[in-house]
């Protein structure tokens, strides 16, 4: 789980866009660790929006994740 | 198996909850309310209160003088929010262009769906609504509440949010238009630990599932659509509140294919009750209907003479596969080829009942776009039977998510997946047979594609040995 999380961060840290799908998060873990489940990736991103690393982005009908206080930061 | 939830739950009583007292609840008169002027001029927006329908116009309207008449201590929100509402919206009308701007970082904490950012991006001419974030609520199964439930939220909604709401949004939920960030937690936690109410689904998430009045109410009814979106609901919270999809996703259970829910167009996954016996007929009671005994369509329609009831006309005739005739006064059908289409169920509903023998039919892929027109789902599982836990159906939607979670591109729903892979793709990935009921016209478009190893033989055979057989 704690490989994974980095992997997350260091991704969330250095994409290009400061707000991403989850898609993009999934491909960029998988690289570093092929046989990750999407699943596994999923509990490591809720884990890291609950200690408050990551961000939920919602438009209302789509989601992305973000690190917390890169890009967009304030409520709007 | 009767109902159980699965935690033990609390009878909400309004008089132990209540924020409001009666007095402050009805707090103008109609003769104010005439008289009362929005602080903004809304001349557009005026002309939609006229004709004979209802107005969100005229309930704003009441909305705004209500708030404007409880004090200031007893609302967390602005009391002018409904007039700034409409204000902002005058303006759209003018200037031809929205002035919200829509999504951000505002959620409730461990939750990425349930709260849609809203902000106004002129707030020093409406500050009132410079922060509006809709909440969406997951109602009840089949929207079945008490009226202490109903008057509990619609107080906390007024204490801490606009007071304006949508009973129901298009996926079901009941839609809180209107608070600030700083009221979304304590909305949540009233919400969560004293109604005993949950948030529904948005953004990239499974939605909010939504079923039809089910068995509860209904005779038609195949199985039961409450026990089983309320089984479906609890078991894929994570989907529901933490998104990890490509997009959405929406689950919705009707119990017959009158499809009261409408799941056929707007469901990711339908599942819509059906039968695999026959049409249980009452003879006599054919015969009460045609003798003018009862009343065709329980009665409905009954505000015009339409004349004596024909079943040859309004029966027979209009059955879509011309499976039904009369024969020695006594109504006859060749089940085998029903297509389930329920009209003759509904023009005599005391004559005919679904079959015995029921379960679900299970369809994949409808979205209702605004842009590209509805795309009705395809009918890929036609008959299985369902009982709690529903463990087989959970078999099929891990199968289907798999897939889409690895193969769909972002905002790309699983109807759109399937068009792009192919139908084969598809059943290859649920393992299962092609069947005459995937075909969208099996009586004019029987085609389908045949792989090498499907086929007896292969490909290979000997042309000769084939002429010899069928001359040129």
């Amino acid at each position: 789980m704690e490989d994974i999380k980095k992997a997350i961060l260091d991704f969330a840290e250095t994409s290009k866009k400061t707000k991403f799908y989850f898609n993009d998060m999934e491909k960029a873990v998988k690289k570093v660790m092929p046989d990750i489940k999407a699943r596994e990736i999923k509990k490591a991103a809720t884990a890291l929006v609950n200690e408050e690393k990551l961000v939920f982005f919602s438009t209302g009908s789509t989601t992305m994740y973000g690190m917390k206080g890169r890009g967009q930061t304030e409520d709007h | 198996m009767a109902f159980e939830p699965r935690e033990p739950q609390k009878e909400l009583k309004y008089q132990d909850l209540r924020i409001y007292s009666d007095q402050e609840l009805k707090n103008y008169t109609e003769e104010e309310l005439k008289n009362f002027k929005i602080k903004h001029k809304t001349p557009m927006c005026d002309e939609l209160e006229k004709g004979p329908w209802p107005s969100f116009v005229a309930d704003t309207k009441r909305e705004a003088l209500h708030r404007k008449k409880l004090s200031g201590d007893r609302l967390m929100v602005n009391s002018d929010v409904a007039e700034d509402l409409l204000g902002q919206l005058e303006r759209s009308f003018k200037d031809g262009e929205t002035h919200w701007k829509h999504g951000g970082i505002v959620g409730v904490f461990g939750y990425g769906g349930g709260v849609i950012g809203r902000y106004s991006d002129s707030p020093e001419e409406y500050p009132s609504i410079a922060h509006f974030h809709t909440l969406r609520v997951n109602q009840p199964a089949s929207k079945f509440y008490s009226s202490d439930y109903l008057r509990s939220i619609c107080d906390l909604w007024e204490y801490r949010g606009s007071g304006l709401m949508n009973l129901h949004g298009s996926t079901g939920d009941i839609i809180f238009l209107g608070t600030t960030t700083e009221q979304l937690e304590p909305i949540f936690y009233e919400l969560g630990h004293v109604l005993q109410q949950d948030l529904g689904g948005s953004g990239s998430n499974l939605r909010t599932p939504s079923c039809c009045i089910g068995r509860a109410r209904c005779e038609w009814s195949c199985y039961d659509t409450q026990a089983m979106c309320y089984e479906l609901t609890h078991y894929y919270q994570d989907e529901l509140h933490r998104p990890a999809f490509p997009y959405k996703f929406k689950f919705k259970f009707d119990g017959c294919p009158n499809c009261c829910v409408a799941s056929i167009a707007r469901a990711d996954m339908s599942f819509i009750g059906t039968w695999r016996d026959n049409i249980r007929i009452d003879q006599d009671a054919v015969k009460a209907y045609v003798e003018g005994d009862i009343a065709p369509n329980a009665g409905a329609h009954a505000g015009k003479d339409w004349g004596k009831f024909d079943i040859q006309k309004e029966v027979i005739d209009l059955c879509p596969t011309r499976c039904m005739w009369m024969e020695d006064g006594k109504l006859m059908i060749d089940d085998k080829e029903c297509t389930r289409c329920m009209h003759c169920i509904n023009v005599m509903p005391r004559a005919l009942r679904p079959g015995a023998d029921t379960g679900v039919s299970i369809l994949f892929g409808a979205k209702a776009p605004i842009l590209e027109g509805a795309q009705m789902s395809l009918l890929t599982i036609p008959f299985m039977k369902v009982e709690h836990p529903y463990d087989n159906v959970k078999a099929i939607v891990d199968k289907c998510w798999d897939w889409w979670m690895e193969e769909g591109k972002n905002r790309e729903r699983l109807g759109e997946l399937i068009q792009r892979y192919g139908v084969p793709k598809f059943l290859e990935i649920m393992e299962l047979p092609p069947m005459p009921q995937m075909v969208r016209e099996p009586r004019s478009n029987p085609y389908i594609f045949w792989k090498e190893e499907d086929v007896p033989g292969g490909f290979t055979r000997s042309i000769d040995d084939y002429r010899k057989r069928h001359k040129r």
